[in-house]
């Protein structure tokens, strides 16, 4: 048995760099996840929009650093006589196929977005009417002021119209595939060469891009791999350059070997817990049956001092997450700094606001969690409940995949669950209008407890139509500042990104886990 | 006979009648597909709508009656995920399952028939007692762990072969073969042999202990008596007597390998039938769930026809007890 | 592995080698003689009554006890088994990511794994030697039915037959209910994927059986049906099922292990061993090799005893093999 183990670990971390037959200038990665669909309109899901950043591109775009900058607009401004903004186009770029690019193109795109079968028509909710003024001028008019419309569509990417109607793909793909699902035609700083769904995708650079090129790879070859192992092993034997995203507990193996490196950084998602607030009582107790302790604040607060973050951090996330203390992370615009300071870990305070709200003996209440979601989910929740049984906090824990897990929180059928959020527009507006405003429908889709205030109610619009910066924040602090009180939910940590790359290639990690091809390269 | 066959035929019937079905209620309880094919930021009106055009709202009995119907009429409909059309989907994975069994097989009789003579010819021997104890291991590791380990042992360490994928391929028409190059090939080893430790193990066996059976038959005793030399009755005689039933059981295996390629190509993300359906269950692609598993029937079904018929050929009994 | 290969191949098998099994009368030490003379048999068994001795003994051998969530702290987490540099000895074969005391954790991982396989196999046993018995006594119609079912049975993989009654079952239960019969659900997902085996030996051996002097003249003596399946026809395939039934086991155990691997098995909060390789594999190479091998190579050496076993027993009850 011994030998085994010896045999076993030799196999596990054997020391030795083999390179595999991979050519200096075709530059090939990995992620878990195969984008779906090419149609930049089809589905609004982060694998998609990264991959296609690529190939399309939007009226502004993500530097480096996530701030705003030209893409196929050259400058924006609002409007004079109504609510929007006008938007100057850049002249002389061309389509893959050899195409203009033109303002018309900027209107399709927009109807086509905003279509039936569109999935991603939420970013136009504010926008009532688009206008071509003229080649290279377009205006988005809007319902009410909004200053944040430019910096919420750097994903909209533009279709060039001849393409897609001589292609019959004029609305995206619900129940059948289009040409779009599997073909493309951008502007980009890539094309695609060849697209096998679930196996292969291939790029290379396209020679009329408008942008200086600052890459030097001349072919780019996508596989997904799901399995994490089968991953690593094919980075590690030099099969492929780059992978993302790879476990946590394999950073210091990669590390410590020649030839390899990991990027780690903070990504926007801020994992938290939540309550089944409007519940009236738990759905699952043994000893608290007929009413639901977690609509005491007392009991909400107790759940969080409970927590140990730091330890969590340091065990499971290997030290790699960030501990949170609202919805979003900070550096995002609208992160309230007065609001910075999490609840202390305190489990002396915990057990006596618990006896306090009635509960001097805990109970026991049903927590559910998903496993193959976010990053060591289920360790997390598993720490979590630890957590709780030293002060008395029974946590009957579910993990399940993902694809159960929506249909379940939908259903009501928790009494605490863990949720990730990312803001899509980077903004501290986002996570408030899903996860903080009472749900009706049109806002609070993600608020699957039911948390309801007031005053939030009143201020999301607001928020949302502020042009002054400053009053604007006063009210976003005001909001974070209620959410921590009411311990609405419990914020945990910020999840790290964490890529492993081949030493010899210099890439750029947004924090939005976006992959820039343009960004890459090889040393 | 023709009424044997007629018979077997509409049993058949029945049973890929009853896998449709199962396949068909399994689907309606895997998950909820509709949230897995839009963005976080789709409304949940957009979504019921989507739910109602999918026709996920329709009562049991028409959506299993559409789900029939399409099939039949070759119409297996488009996958939730990619939108593609599954028929095309499952057809262009073929392939790489056909081509990671066959060789898988191969290698099981390559070596598992040669074993299995051996260890029924010499059963006391050192090498035999070790081959037997070594393919007992060989069933007792999990298929994915024994992957794992070649690929950590082969890929990573030694760095020898590919850790994943088909390597590269060639298109023969609609047929992609990773036959025709030595990078290919080099992919193949890995999985198939992964694929292959339980079917060799199990080939072995089977080889052993019909040679066994055979040996100790009155015929083979017999012509021991007769003086006929012990090599010639060995491979004349006996060998060719335990041909039948080893075919038989290949070609069992063969659907067997075919469906349990699922784990094999899940460790070596080798773009398989059974990649994608692992794929399809991760994100609820129904479609494609219920075709893979309806396909599946369906080889296992004809196999078990044709040995079913192979059967009544050989064994006249059959055909007495049959008509009687 | 699920092991439906064997389950095709034997049923198949069954079949042809319907012969083989005819000798059947095992005198009373010709068994023990020959598990003394064979040291495979010896030290299989051996292991296989430690292993389950340890299962069973779980709650008063183990240190900890893992399900016990205030037992044990994350600052434990991660700990080398005791002889590394590092370890602690109180935790002889270290801790995983939570803490937890892997030698708690496979001590009853085997338990709850055991349980499993035995509940799987005994309801596989049941089932198939009933509808065998059955299909194979009175033949006809019945039969035909008995057998296509069995035909459905292996058209589908085991696999599949798991998700199904996974499903089924998260479709019909209710909610809260769910989590506390998941082990049932996986015993009768597993039993069902197995019973084929058993039913083709059962049918095949009350063919023959039925039409010997001995079964006509029970019946003539007008002996209940049911009297004459279980007290004539059942004895004679004892040595075969006692065969597939070992068989079965390691398979059973072996099924459970992959649906866990699969994410179709336990909840990680009370793992079976399945699960604690499930969750180790997240460790592969992060260089705390023991929370995956100490699981792996722990279910390995109970399946390898068990097949082992069977394998003696298959000698046993066929002399041809030997």
């Amino acid at each position: 048995m011994s030998k085994w183990v010896q045999v076993a670990s030799t196999l596990a971390f054997g020391g030795m760099l083999v390179s595999g037959p991979v050519m200096a200038d075709t530059f090939r990665w990995a992620n878990s996840t195969d984008p779906q669909t090419m149609d930049p309109h089809a589905v609004n899901a982060a694998p998609v929009t990264s991959f296609l950043n690529n190939v399309y591109e939007g009226l502004v775009r993500r530097d480096k650093d996530m701030a705003i900058e030209p893409s196929l607009a050259l400058s924006w401004e609002p409007l004079e006589e109504s609510a929007g903004w006008r938007f100057h186009l850049r002249e002389g770029v061309k389509y893959h196929n050899g195409n203009d690019f033109t303002a018309d193109d900027v209107l399709f795109s927009y109807e086509r977005g905003v279509s039936e079968t569109s999935d991603v028509s939420s970013w136009f909710a504010p926008v009532s009417e688009v206008v071509v003024v003229d080649d290279y001028t377009v205006d988005f008019v809007t319902h009410d002021p909004n200053p944040l419309f430019p910096d919420s569509i750097a994903n909209f990417l533009i279709m060039d119209r001849d393409w897609t109607e001589e292609n019959n793909a004029e609305l995206p793909a619900r129940e059948q595939e289009t040409h779009a699902s599997r073909n493309t035609n951008g502007t980009g700083p890539f094309r695609l060469t060849q697209r096998d769904p679930g196996v292969e995708t291939r790029l290379v650079p396209f020679d009329g891009w408008w942008g200086e090129v600052e890459h030097n790879i001349t072919e780019a070859i996508f596989t997904p791999i799901s399995n994490s192992s089968t991953g690593l092993a094919a980075l590690l034997s030099g099969e492929i350059d780059f992978i993302s995203p790879i476990p946590l507990q394999d950073i210091d193996q990669v590390e410590s070997r020649d030839g390899f490196k990991v990027l780690s950084g903070i990504e926007t998602r801020v994992i938290v817990l939540g309550f089944g607030h409007q519940h009236d009582q738990l759905n699952d107790s043994d000893d608290a049956a007929g009413e639901n302790p977690f609509q005491d604040v007392r009991v909400r607060q107790a759940a969080w001092q409970a927590i140990n973050i730091d330890a969590i951090n340091r065990v499971v996330m290997r030290g790699q997450a960030e501990p949170a203390s609202q919805l979003m992370p900070p550096g995002l615009s609208g992160y309230s700094e007065v609001n910075d300071e999490r609840l202390p870990y305190d489990p002396e305070a915990s057990r006596a606001l618990l006896a306090d709200a009635g509960y001097p003996d805990g109970f026991s209440f049903g927590f559910k969690c998903t496993n193959d979601r976010y990053l060591n989910d289920e360790s997390v929740c598993r720490a979590i409940s630890s957590m709780f049984a030293a002060v008395g906090l029974d946590a009957d824990l579910t993990a399940m995949p993902v694809r159960n897990y929506w249909d379940e929180l939908r259903g009501g059928d928790f009494d605490m669950f863990l949720l990730g959020w990312s803001p899509g527009t980077f903004d501290a507006e986002h996570p408030i209008r899903f996860l903080g405003a009472t749900p009706d429908g049109r806002v609070g889709s993600w608020n699957f407890g039911g948390y309801s205030n007031e005053r939030i109610d009143e201020l999301l619009p607001l928020v949302q139509q502020e042009l002054d910066p400053e009053q604007r924040q006063a009210w976003l602090d005001e909001i974070a500042g209620i959410l921590q009180d009411e311990v609405a939910y419990v914020p945990l940590y910020t999840q790290p990104l964490i890529w492993a790359v081949k030493e010899n290639i210099d890439l750029v990690q947004r924090p939005d886990d976006f992959f820039m091809l343009r960004w890459v390269t090889v040393n | 006979m023709l009424m044997f066959i007629g018979q077997r035929l509409l049993q058949s019937l029945f049973v890929m009648v009853a896998v449709a079905f199962l396949a068909f209620a399994l689907f309606r309880f895997v998950g909820d597909p509709v949230s897995q094919m839009v963005g976080v930021e789709t409304t949940l009106e957009d979504q019921a709508r989507l739910r109602e055009e999918l026709g996920l709202n329709d009562p049991f009995v028409v959506q299993f009656w559409d789900f029939t119907r399409n099939l039949i009429s070759g119409d297996f409909g488009y996958s939730y995920r990619t939108r593609q059309p599954v028929g095309q989907m499952l057809l262009s994975r073929i392939p790489a399952t056909a081509e990671l069994g066959t060789v898988a097989l191969v290698i099981s009789l390559l070596v598992g028939i040669p074993t299995g003579i051996y260890t029924a010819l010499r059963p006391k021997g050192a090498l035999s007692q070790s081959v037997l104890l070594l393919t007992l291991v060989g069933v007792s590791i999990p298929t994915f762990v024994i992957g794992i380990l070649l690929i950590f042992l082969f890929g990573v360490y030694l760095g020898w072969l590919p850790t994943f994928g088909r390597g590269e391929t060639v298109q023969l028409g609609w047929w992609q073969t990773n036959m025709l190059t030595l990078d290919g090939w080099r992919s193949l080893i890995l999985p198939a042999l992964t694929l292959g430790v339980y079917q060799l193990t199990l080939t072995m066996r089977l080889v052993r202990s019909e040679m066994m059976d055979v040996m100790r038959t009155d015929f083979i005793r017999f012509a021991t008596a007769r003086g006929i030399p012990y090599r010639s009755l060995f491979f004349r005689h006996a060998f060719g007597n335990t041909l039948v039933p080893v075919i038989t059981i290949v070609g069992l295996q063969f659907g067997g390998v075919i469906a349990f390629s699922i784990v094999t190509e899940s460790v070596f993300q080798w773009p398989g039938m059974g990649l994608l359906f692992l794929e399809s269950i991760r994100f609820v692609d129904i479609p494609v769930m219920g075709v893979y598993l309806v396909m599946i029937g369906l080889i296992f079904v004809v196999i078990n026809l044709l040995v079913d018929l192979l059967y009544f050929m050989i064994d006249p009994r059959i055909r007495v007890r049959e008509a009687a | 592995m699920p092991r439906p290969d064997s389950r095709l191949s034997l049923a198949r098998l069954g079949a042809l080698r319907r012969q083989l099994f005819n000798r059947n009368t095992l005198r009373n030490n010709e068994g023990v003689y020959l598990f003394l003379r064979s040291p495979m048999a010896i030290v299989s068994a051996i292991m296989t009554v430690l292993i389950v001795l340890g299962a069973v003994l779980a709650p008063w051998l183990a240190p900890t006890n893992p399900y016990d969530l205030a037992s044990f702290s994350l600052m434990d987490g991660l700990l080398p088994p005791a002889w590394e540099e590092g370890g602690q000895s109180r935790f002889l074969l270290g801790t995983d990511d939570q803490g937890r005391d892997m030698l708690s954790a496979i001590l009853y991982g085997a338990r709850l794994s055991l349980t499993i396989a035995f509940l799987a196999m005994a309801f596989a046993t049941i089932l198939g030697v009933g509808a065998g018995l059955l299909a194979g006594y009175y033949g006809g119609r019945f039969d035909a039915i008995v057998m296509r079912i069995a035909d459905v049975q292996l058209a589908l993989p085991a696999i599949l037959t798991a998700l199904l009654i996974d499903g089924i079952a998260r479709g019909l239960l209710p909610r809260d209910m769910q989590e506390d019969l998941r082990m049932y659900v996986l015993v009768l997902a597993i039993g069902l994927s197995l019973w084929v085996n058993f039913a083709r030996t059962a049918r095949a051996s009350a063919m023959v059986e039925r039409n010997k002097e001995y079964v006509h003249s029970a019946i003539i003596m007008g002996q209940h049906p049911v009297r004459i399946m279980l007290i004539q026809i059942l004895p004679n395939i004892t040595g075969p099922l006692l065969v597939i039934m070992t068989v079965d086991l390691a398979s059973a155990i072996l099924l459970e292990a992959t649906l866990s691997f699969l994410g179709i098995g336990l909840p990680a909060n009370s793992p079976s061993l399945g699960t604690l390789i499930r969750i180790g594999m997240q460790y592969l190479m992060s260089g705390d090799w023991w929370i995956l091998w100490v699981p792996t190579l722990f279910l390995i050496a109970l399946v390898i005893s068990v097949n082992m076993l069977g394998d003696f027993l298959r000698q046993v009850f066929n002399p041809r093999l030997r």
